[in-house]
């Protein structure tokens, strides 16, 4: 097996798992929960449960998930915005920052094999974590 | 608008660039970065950072979106089951999450960072003891 597909694989034909209706709507649900609970967009917890629960590839996974997110974070913005908890000016300047990066990052993952994903995306994760509990 | 407001409208600019290459790298939205950000470093409230949160997210994720599906590692089908649950699911977790104390909600936000890093770094064995899963059907 070689280690990155080739490119052009991605027709309805070659998509290889295909996962139940239900079990991606929970795993949805789930992540929309944490993403209104914790302003994230949830892809925390989508894309490790599509990989070990659903068994799809890194790569599938993170691209669902970072499609799913749209919506999901829609409504949450719409839910926090009502109560006032939503910093426009803020969020503008963080959005123009965020869209200057997303394309450099999107490149560089492509670069990139899975298990070496897995291992930033879990070493990133204790970095921030660890961030938040020594204040 | 005082230098001081200009110079965190900076900062905030800088802490957008990274948390969206950080959010493309890793096909997260990035507010894993940008909630803890805001309330460490630029001292928001944590209700704020996540609302904040939640609509920077969004362009971000439309962008990244589009890399994918150009690079074809996107699967419409996979996307829209998991938003239709997705929605349902942001709904309740925002009205719960503005239920609760600042305090608790940050608390609680170090909490579930925690738990998440340490699954995230766990499956490698569970990957290798089910290899069926991974090839099936490929």
């Amino acid at each position: 097996m070689s280690a990155r597909e080739p490119a052009g694989v991605a027709g309805p034909a070659q998509v290889p798992l295909r996962a139940s209706f239900l079990s991606l709507a929970a795993v949805g649900a789930a992540a929309g929960l944490l993403s209104g609970l914790f302003g994230v967009g949830g892809g925390i917890l989508m894309v490790p449960a599509l990989v070990l629960s659903i068994g799809f590839r890194q790569h599938r996974a993170q691209a669902a998930s970072l499609a799913a997110i749209i919506p999901i974070a829609t409504v949450g913005a719409l839910v926090f915005g009502r109560a006032g908890s939503v910093d426009l000016a803020a969020a503008a300047v963080l959005a123009a920052g965020s869209l200057l990066g997303v394309q450099a990052g999107a490149r560089a993952m492509h670069r990139l094999s899975d298990q070496r994903l897995s291992w930033i995306f879990g070493t990133f994760l204790i970095v921030v974590a660890l961030a938040m509990l020594i204040r | 608008m005082s230098p001081d407001e200009l110079g965190q409208l900076a900062g905030l600019a800088v802490l957008g660039l990274t948390a969206g290459f950080l959010a493309g790298l890793l096909g997260i939205g990035g507010g894993v970065l940008l909630v803890p950000a805001m309330v460490l470093i630029f001292g928001f409230d944590q209700h704020v950072a996540q609302g904040t949160s939640l609509l920077v997210i969004i362009p971000s994720a439309v962008l990244g979106s589009y890399t994918h599906q150009r690079n074809g590692r996107l699967v419409v089908r996979d996307a829209a089951l998991l938003a239709a649950g997705g929605v349902i699911g942001a709904v309740l977790g925002g009205v719960f999450a503005l239920s609760i104390d600042d305090v608790l909600l940050r608390k609680l936000f170090a909490v579930f960072l925690l738990l998440t890093a340490v699954r995230i770094l766990w499956p490698r064995a569970r990957r290798n003891d089910a290899p069926a899963a991974e090839t099936a059907g490929e």
